[in-house]
């Protein structure tokens, strides 16, 4: 294992880290390289994550060192662990800055993804919250910060409190996947730890993310738009957290043949909303099939006291200095099979991700750039025109998305019926 | 202040702008003297896209009224739609100081109370609409006032949306120099008059498929239970024609009236439709059950969409619904009331506003209930602070503050 250059080490920590650790499972069945660290036996019996530590009961600090060797084991070999789960409890706010400075002593780069407590859970967890975090923002490379607070602003208030936190959780775990999507190595274009750290490496900041999906002709206005409706991103009465983010990461990801245009087109609608000023790095993995559908991650941070000033390549000693993008017309070099843990295959290429079936990137882009005109964002919605029959009138309309799906698209189209079509005369 | 006793409603719809001039009668009944109407631009799926076009467009309807009716409009009451609309159901309490007799400044301490929970940001409240009252356990009190208690309770129904979204069809209006009454939801305004009171205290749902969107609203035991607005109407219907056919916007618009039907294609004869050529389109024969099939599926999504909400929104809601009243625009459309009979499996009615007298073939025309609903809410509203009605105790938020600011 320890030739792997990449190996990816993804922890939950905590009831709430474990369940994320579950769904992720679920969501992307076949992912290696997790580890659930729990004190909750029940918790751990239930998961069925392959790999788990059980913290013993009583003293949290004898319980970790119990567990210690059991751990350094469990991380061996990896370049980087992504710790996830709750602050505000006590294992969680015990553990995950304990695993943090554990791991960051073995050499590994070591990020976070965690949830800070509602306002209903009281003074303690609160204060309990924040000093973990503090302490975690201090070890780690990287911290996304989950306000779960700002995520009840958007529900409305008579949601059930089950309700809050299966929205914490799930915001969590897109959380996971964006960075874990982000961390992938598979190009064209990559988006390096540097860029990351820069981003999330901030006391005292809270992250923004947005995620959204979509699929058919349209795909980059409706995952888009999706990604920027995301409870994270857009603040009530404020509009979107991106104003106030000095820094912006976008990953786009999906089929292969995800167009320079519409790289364009996203990275300039990000630039409308966040400013001039905002610096953007942009990820491009497209290696699903084609026809899959097109993902779009979005990563940014606000209110944090700049560590340095920001720059355009902050190093710090765990980080690699990689280029953040390699060239787009050259098939990106395939990291050895060895892997742990590739990129998360996106949801429905379950079986597509083996490294015979990679069809050469190289092709797409030069040939859609060829075909198309490079266009700027507005000349782009004239060149889709044509492929997006789909929602007719309703094409530039704000998308009507009840229960997930976007009804503005005939429902016949949505339910895949065939019609006799019209004959002409 | 004009004649108290006449009274304007004026839709914006995505469709058409109407405003209805309507007269109080003495026996609480409203007679309709006229209707001013214009095609709608610059509204698309129920909000304002266009201030400007939208802005005159309720020019030329509000004149268009004043020329028919030879009423001079000074303010009218303004209904509101659009998918930002939500609602709740909240329970309010207040603790008397003291066991005494409940007084009026009691009840709207409870209602106060009722409204302090957290929607979201953006959002105002539109309605605060009162479904029953309990006094110290004992259940649904029809009126506490004067009776002695300690523990004073009440139920409401909560609607809420987006302020700036509100705003902007009030701003339309200022901008013509006319006073807004109030703002009335669009489901809310059409109740009052395509159900009648026993429907309301029976339980029905009442469903307006307008161009734009489609509103809709639970009633039983005589109070608002449910509301709801759906983005999708007859707009999506004709879109989808004009997908699936290939046919262009205002052919597939006219398709639709004359040859659709929502009616489950499987089983009809089926056959063709001969479009004819004009100077603008080429002619063409089109499947008649490929046409159906498209209406059809359109129209079963939208009514099961609102089943699917309505069952979560509270348990056992569907079952205590005995009919269900479909009205609005699209309401025209053949063989809807056999889709949504399809998928409600109670007895759907066609209707229109009923209870109104005067120019009959307007109040006969379902898409005029939105508007002439507004003319009798403002009727009871303004007659009718006593608490026999279930309109008397209908409370104000957003309205009357608007109101003030207008003057």
């Amino acid at each position: 294992m320890n030739t792997s250059p990449s190996r990816r080490i993804i922890v939950g920590v905590g009831n709430a880290g474990v369940t994320v650790l579950d769904q992720l499972s679920v969501e992307l069945p076949g992912m290696a390289g997790l580890l659930a660290v729990n004190t909750d036996p029940d918790s751990l019996n239930a998961s069925i994550v392959r790999e788990k530590i059980l913290v013993p009961e009583g003293d949290l600090g004898d319980g970790f060192r119990a567990i210690d060797e059991q751990f350094s084991h469990a991380v061996e070999g990896s370049s980087s662990i992504i710790l996830c789960g709750g602050l505000g409890g006590d294992s969680g706010s015990f553990l995950l800055p304990a695993l943090a400075i554990h791991a960051k002593a073995a050499g590994i780069t070591t990020m976070a993804c965690v949830g800070t407590p509602f306002s209903f859970e009281g003074k303690h967890k609160r204060e309990t919250a924040e000093r973990a975090l503090e302490k975690l923002q201090g070890i780690c490379d990287a911290v996304v910060v989950i306000g779960n607070d700002q995520l009840s602003g958007s529900s409305p208030s008579t949601a059930a409190v089950g309700e809050a936190f299966v929205l914490s959780d799930r915001a969590l775990l897109s959380s996971v996947m964006a960075l874990t999507g982000m961390l992938s190595t598979s190009g064209p274009v990559k988006i390096t730890r540097a860029d990351i750290h820069n981003v999330l490496g901030k006391p005292g900041s809270l992250t923004h993310f947005g995620f959204g999906k979509a699929e058919g002709s349209n795909r980059l206005h409706e995952a888009l738009e999706r990604a920027l409706k995301s409870p994270l991103l857009a603040l009530p009465g404020k509009g979107s957290a991106l104003k106030q983010s000095p820094m912006i990461l976008l990953l786009l990801r999906g089929a292969m043949d995800i167009s320079f245009a519409e790289m364009q087109s996203a990275v300039g609608k990000i630039e409308q909303i966040a400013g001039e000023s905002c610096q953007i790095k942009v990820g491009v993995h497209a290696d699903g099939p084609l026809g899959s559908a097109l993902e779009i991650h979005i990563l940014a941070s606000s209110g944090g006291i700049a560590r340095k000033p920001v720059k355009a390549i902050e190093s710090s000693p765990t980080i690699e200095p990689t280029g953040s993008i390699t060239p787009i017309t050259k098939q990106p070099q395939r990291q050895p099979k060895s892997e742990v843990l590739e990129e998360i295959p996106s949801a429905n290429d379950g079986d597509g991700k083996g490294g015979d079936e990679f069809v050469p990137v190289s092709k797409n882009p030069a040939s859609k750039s060829g075909k198309k005109p490079v266009a700027a964002s507005k000349q782009l919605q004239g060149t889709l025109a044509l492929d997006t029959y789909q929602r007719g009138r309703f094409d530039k309309s704000e998308p009507t998305i009840v229960e997930g799906e976007d009804l503005d698209v005939p429902t016949f189209l949505r339910k895949g019926i065939k019609l006799n079509p019209p004959s002409r005369k | 202040m004009t004649n108290e006793q006449i009274f304007v409603g004026l839709e914006i719809g995505t469709t058409k702008i109407s405003v209805i001039v309507a007269e109080a009668r003495d026996d609480d009944q409203i007679s309709i003297l006229g209707v001013g109407e214009t095609p709608s631009r610059g509204v698309r799926k129920g909000e304002i896209i266009d201030m400007e076009t939208v802005t005159e467009c309720v020019r030329e309807a509000i004149l268009d009224a004043e020329d028919k009716t030879n009423v001079e409009i000074g303010n009218v009451w303004v209904a509101i739609t659009g998918s930002h609309l939500a609602s709740f159901n909240n329970r309010g309490s207040f603790v008397l100081p003291e066991e005494r007799q409940i007084e009026s400044e009691d009840l709207q301490a409870v209602e106060v109370n009722a409204k302090e929970v957290a929607i979201p940001t953006p959002n105002t409240f539109l309605h605060t609409i009162l479904q029953a009252y309990h006094v110290d356990g004992n259940q649904n009190v029809i009126d506490p006032l004067k009776s002695e208690g300690a523990l004073l309770e009440a139920d409401f129904h909560i609607v809420h949306g987006i302020k700036t979204r509100i705003r902007n069809t009030l701003r339309c209006i200022e901008s013509l120099k006319i006073d807004i009454e109030d703002v009335v939801l669009s489901s809310l305004a059409s109740a009052q008059v395509v159900l009648s009171q026993d429907q309301k205290n029976y339980g029905a749902l009442m469903i307006d498929i307008g161009g734009g969107t489609t509103d809709y609203l639970v009633y039983f035991d005589g109070a608002i239970r449910h509301s709801g607005v759906l983005a999708l109407g007859g707009d999506h219907i004709t879109n989808d024609i004009s997908v699936g056919l290939r046919l262009p916007i205002a052919r597939a618009e006219l398709l639709k009236i004359e040859e659709g039907s929502a009616a489950n294609p499987a089983g009809s004869e089926g056959g063709t439709i001969s479009l004819k050529n004009d100077p603008r389109f080429l002619g063409c024969d089109v499947d008649r059950t490929a046409l159906n099939t498209i209406i059809h599926l359109r129209m079963k999504e939208i009514f099961e969409l609102i089943h699917r909400d309505i069952e979560s929104s509270g348990e056992g809601m569907l079952g205590l619904i005995r009919g269900v009243m479909i009205t609005g625009g699209c309401s025209k459309l053949k063989g809807i009331a056999q889709v949504a009979e399809e998928v409600f499996d109670i007895p759907v009615e066609l209707t229109r506003a009923r209870n109104v007298s005067g120019a009959t073939q307007i109040f006969e025309d379902p898409q005029y209930s939105t508007a002439i609903g507004l003319t009798k809410y403002a009727r009871v509203v303004t007659k009718n602070f006593a608490p026999e009605t279930v309109f008397g105790r209908i409370t104000h938020g957003l309205g009357s503050l608007f109101k003030k600011r207008s003057r």
